[in-house]
């Protein structure tokens, strides 16, 4: 059961379009777990599409869209395949401007885990598995925009050092269960965690626990001789 | 020069709710029969709609045009991924929108790798290509590595401290300690690169 979601407004804003192409991957992501977020972004949808179509002719001149009409319909039919038959719609870009693969599942240590169709987008450009301090482990994600993307895979008993944001930290749960000294968290679960936060994640689940984390600031270490590890935060961050 | 089609003028008291089964119908044409009159009726209803909802959000004439331009264009070479059970005509063309909206955001705020050849970054991991390869016990503890600054040389030690303990500026530390900047600097690179050996050493 999932516990933790983005805020309405957060949501409402995914729909409009006025988040960061960051904050719109992880929140998508989410959607893509959680079917309550995933029918209140339908229904906002509607509402939304609704407002902006249900408008009088604007007055602008046709004719300014002669050869725009034109030039769409020397475009070629695309050969994507038919619509998913799952009854799902497709919240991410239904088909990016530039080709990707899909990578639907993650592998780490002999586990195997599935990836949420949004992300499966972007995971081809995975980077290489690092072994943190800790039981933990890392894998970068380029996104070419700003924001920082890391897969981290805490193994069981594995844990971050103690650290407070200077920026926004979004943290999805992919898979397993960590615990980080404020609550317990879940497959699915959307964590936000600002300036005003100071946390040490670490799970003891039996499995571990795979999530999807979004930076925005490096962050910073606050206990003892953990902030040593400041000037490598980027670790973390990059 | 293009040829222009003649945009069909929608009757501007008709409201999508009114039309969406009308709507619906020419988008299917135009995915069975790339039917370029239905689509002209489907354009002439939303693309002016769509500009003037675009010029509201961006504030500029050429986006707004291009985000316009996109999101018709998808909804002619994907009319087949239109579904009428799934939502209406208004509900899908704004998914498309939007998520133009973001393809144009993610190309705005594009930025080149600020490649900073960061040498610390193998300080504390290793790439592993093969996970398997290295058991998650080896690795190297908090502990470990406040033994190892505890080894250096006490001048990096003063200044990583004030650095990344005390967190202050590479500029503060130099006015403090009355040595120039590059000083500061330089011992921080050779500290860092101890750790770096003292932590390889560890292997």
């Amino acid at each position: 059961m999932i516990k933790y979601h983005p805020e309405q407004s957060q949501l409402t804003q995914f729909v409009q379009g006025n988040i960061s192409p960051a904050e719109a991957l992880i929140v998508s992501a989410h959607c893509d777990l959680c079917h309550r977020c995933r029918q209140f972004v339908q229904h906002k949808t509607q509402l939304i599409a609704a407002e902006v179509f249900d408008t009088p002719q604007p007055k602008d001149s046709l004719e300014n869209y002669g050869a725009m009409l034109a030039a769409i319909t020397q475009l070629p039919a695309s050969e994507t395949a038919p619509a998913a038959p799952d009854n799902k719609l497709n919240l991410s870009t239904p088909e990016p401007i530039a080709t990707f693969t899909l990578v639907k599942t993650l592998e780490l240590d002999g586990h195997q885990f599935t990836l949420p169709p949004t992300l499966q987008r972007i995971a081809a450009k995975t980077g290489n598995w690092s072994g943190l301090v800790g039981r933990l482990w890392q894998a970068p994600v380029e996104l070419n925009y700003p924001g920082v993307a890391n897969f981290i895979y805490m193994g069981r008993g594995g844990s971050v050092p103690e650290h407070t944001h200077r920026g926004v930290e979004y943290t999805l749960v992919l898979d397993g269960e960590f615990n980080d000294g404020i609550n317990n968290y879940r497959t699915g679960d959307f964590v936000v965690m600002t300036d005003d936060n100071t946390h040490a994640p670490h799970s003891e689940h039996r499995e571990g626990c795979l999530v999807f984390t979004l930076l925005d600031e490096p962050l910073h270490f606050t206990s003892g001789i953990a902030r040593l590890l400041n000037p490598f935060s980027h670790l973390f961050f990059r | 020069m293009l040829v222009g089609i003649p945009v069909e003028q929608s009757n501007s008291v008709i409201k999508p709710k009114d039309c969406a089964a009308e709507m619906s119908d020419y988008i299917v044409k135009v995915a069975e029969q790339r039917c370029k009159a239905s689509f002209a009726r489907v354009f002439g209803y939303f693309a002016p709609r769509l500009r003037s909802y675009a010029l509201k959000q961006m504030g500029n004439e050429a986006l707004a045009m291009e985000m316009v331009q996109d999101t018709m264009s998808n909804v002619w070479q994907k009319a087949h991924l239109f579904n009428a059970e799934k939502g209406s005509p208004s509900t899908w063309i704004f998914t498309i929108a939007r998520n133009i909206r973001f393809d144009m955001l993610r190309k705005l705020q594009n930025r080149k790798e600020d490649i900073c050849s960061d040498d610390l970054w193998p300080v504390l991991c290793e790439q592993t290509p093969d996970a398997n390869e290295q058991s998650l016990d080896e690795q190297i503890t908090l502990e470990q590595i406040g033994f190892m600054f505890e080894d250096l040389p006490l001048k990096q030690k003063s200044v990583i401290e004030a650095i990344y303990i005390d967190g202050k500026s590479q500029q503060e530390v130099a006015d403090e300690l009355h040595i120039p900047l590059g000083t500061v600097k330089s011992r921080t690179r050779l500290a860092l690169q101890r750790l770096k050996g003292m932590l390889q050493d560890h292997d």
